[in-house]
Parts: C-alpha cells; sequence; structure tokens
C-alpha cells in the first residue's frame, strides 16, 4: 500500500545543531512523564468539531480520543535530518463514539526536532478495540509553538494546548468489517502534551 | 479548532498513465503539466513535472499521492505534497470516469497535504497541517486547501 509518504525531509541545519540539542533535551524532558492517570475519565468527550471560518467546505466530527503512554525516549542526538528521539508506546486507550479500547505496547513515536524549531512526529501503534478488532494506526504531524510554551512544556508543566500548535494527520488499517470505515477516512489530530501522557483528540474530515 | 482557506488550488492533468494491475492495486500515474493556485497569501503557478500516483485498492478507494512544484508570483518554489482518498457510490464514479461533472458532495474526496519552502515569507507553510478538498473535473482536479488552525 501506497503509505502516507509524502513526508518531506530537509536538510539539517548543521550550525544550529548545538542550539537544537539543548531544546531537544528540553523537549524530551517534557515527553518523559510517565503516564499516570491512565485509569481516570477519558476527557476530549463533547469537544467541537473542526470550524471552518469561512463559513463553507470543511466539516467534521469526532472520531475518538487517543491517550498514548510512553516509555522514555532513546535519544538519539543529531542526525542529518535534526535532533533524532524515539518513544516507544507502552500502552493507552482509546474512546469514541464509535470504537474504544486500547492501546498494545510496541509501537512508537519517531520524533524529529528540526533546524527550523519545529517537532515533527512519526507515529505507529497498533490499537485493540472492546471487542478484539486490531486496528494500525500511523500519523504524521506537528509540534510547534512560542518558546515560552515549549519551554513549559520541557518542564513538564501543564500548558494550555492552545498556546502551541500540535496537529497530525492519522491514517488507518483495519481487516475488521465493522471497522472498515477507518480505511476510507482522512482525519486530523490536535494533540495535547500532558503530564500523563500525549492525548490525542481525532477528527474525521466530513 | 478551526481552519481557513489557504488557497484554491487547480491543476492540468493531461491523459494519465495507466500501469494497470500491481501488488497494491491498480495504478495510475497522472503526470501534472500545469495549474494555478490562489489564495489571501500565496499565489502563483504550478509548474511542470509533478504528478499523482494514485492507486485504486481492493476496497475501491482511490488512494492519492501528489506531489508537485509552486512558483508564487513572487518568485518563491514551494514543494506541495499530498496524500488523499477518493470513495463514493459507484455511479457517481462511473460518471466521473466518463469524465462528466458531478456535485463533489456526492462523493468523498480529502487529501491531507504538507509543504517545504525555503523563503522566510512563506516559512509559515513548513509549520502548518493542511486538509484539502477536492473537486474532480475533467480538465483535472480542483482543490480547496484549508489550514488547520
Amino acid at each position: 500500500m501506497s503509505a502516507f509518504e509524502s513526508e518531506g525531509r530537509r536538510p539539517g541545519g548543521v550550525h544550529r545543531r548545538v542550539v537544537l540539542k539543548a531544546a531537544a533535551a528540553a523537549f524530551v524532558a517534557g515527553a518523559t512523564n510517565a503516564w499516570a492517570g491512565f485509569a481516570h475519565a477519558l476527557a476530549g468527550h463533547g469537544h467541537s468539531p473542526i470550524v471552518n471560518t469561512r463559513g463553507t467546505a470543511m466539516n467534521s466530527r469526532p472520531l475518538m480520543t487517543v491517550r498514548i503512554a510512553a516509555a522514555p525516549p532513546q535519544k538519539l542526538g543529531a542526525v542529518p535530518h535534526g535532533i533524532r528521539s524515539i518513544v516507544l508506546v507502552s500502552g493507552g486507550d482509546f474512546e469514541g463514539p464509535r470504537l474504544r479500547g486500547k492501546v498494545l505496547p510496541g509501537g512508537g513515536d519517531w520524533l524529529l526536532l528540526r533546524s527550523d524549531g519545529v517537532l515533527e512526529l512519526d507515529l505507529r501503534i497498533t490499537l485493540e478495540t472492546d471487542d478484539h478488532a486490531l486496528i494500525y494506526m500511523t500519523f504524521q504531524g506537528v509540534r510547534h509553538g512560542p518558546p515560552a510554551a515549549i519551554a513549559a512544556l520541557s518542564r513538564g508543566e501543564n500548558v494550555d494546548p492552545a498556546s502551541y500548535y500540535f496537529r497530525t494527520l492519522p491514517r488507518f488499517e483495519t481487516s475488521a468489517e465493522a471497522y472498515a470505515y477507518l480505511n476510507r477516512m482522512v482525519t486530523v489530530g490536535v494533540g495535547e502534551a500532558r503530564l500523563a501522557g500525549a492525548v490525542h483528540r481525532i477528527y474525521e474530515v466530513l | 479548532m478551526t481552519s481557513r482557506l489557504l488557497m484554491t488550488l487547480q491543476v492540468v492533468v493531461p491523459p494519465p498513465q495507466r500501469l494497470g494491475g500491481v501488488p497494491h492495486g491498480t495504478r495510475v500515474i497522472a503526470p501534472i503539466t500545469g495549474g494555478t493556485f490562489d489564495g489571501p497569501r500565496l499565489r502563483g503557478k504550478v509548474l511542470a513535472g509533478g504528478g499523482d500516483w494514485t492507486l485504486s485498492r481492493s476496497d475501491s478507494v482511490l488512494e492519492l499521492d501528489l506531489r508537485i512544484t509552486l512558483e508564487t508570483d513572487d518568485g518563491a518554489l514551494i514543494s506541495m505534497s499530498s496524500f488523499g482518498l477518493r470513495h463514493g457510490p459507484p455511479e457517481v464514479l462511473a460518471a466521473l470516469a466518463r469524465g462528466e461533472s458531478v456535485d463533489p458532495s456526492a462523493y468523498y474526496f480529502r487529501t491531507a497535504a504538507r509543504f517545504e519552502a525555503s523563503a522566510q515569507r512563506y516559512g509559515y507553510l513548513n509549520r502548518l497541517i493542511a486538509i484539502a478538498y477536492g473537486d474532480r473535473r475533467a480538465s483535472g482536479p480542483i482543490y480547496t486547501v484549508e489550514e488547520i488552525l
């Protein structure tokens, strides 16, 4: 299958690597917060759909909220395209109007901090629904924001997600007929970096 | 969460290259020989040489995998790539295949787009996620590209 391979990779800004290393360390600190509160009630129900400010074409509806529990990252450091960190996924859960279940351990997010300060996300995980269907989920995305907000995230503080940009493009594959609609939709994720782990509110683009 | 218009993009597609059945489906490559784009913050033309590597899957969904280069009216080059899906009722897809104009709300044609630009004034394109609504016309598709805010 033609995977979402349209991601561009730009040449690394070698001269900025020292700065980037510091930024990467700060970022990673923010990402390492242990998963906690896994059992507490899922947030994100009732969040509003994408609003098109033109009042025209764009419509969406909530698909699900995915909460990811991550292991401490593997810090690979400076690579040709930026600063690489790999965050392995140890578990999590997801819930939406039409599907719910748990995130299986074993996936991960291959993070790249680019020379322009944007963090690229490249995630692959497997979801298992409560009726035992397996769903392969991938996304590519970006996270960036004002230095103060990113610094607060790296200190492990909870930051208002409206103060930074954390958006992803999830894709799904499943063989289960009950969830085949996932194979046919374009979705957008709104991410939130929380103390307890990353939370992604995913919207189906209608 | 909100979105706003980034641009309207129209690409010119000559007759496609029909590669036929390949391991992942039926491959059709649509070279792109030109086009235009226009939005509140950028406008210009599509350079010849890109294309859309489409794949018709076993579940009848058409996957689109587009790569083109945009040239703004002030001379900046922007690389655009998108991945999308197109599907709909068989009779609607048949009408599209016959080259007829079809109400785009009759089928699902959505793509997710990413950009690369080195020009500082277009640096915002490197940092955004965009969704496009496609309208497949006989001359080539028209995309309404929305920035996800």
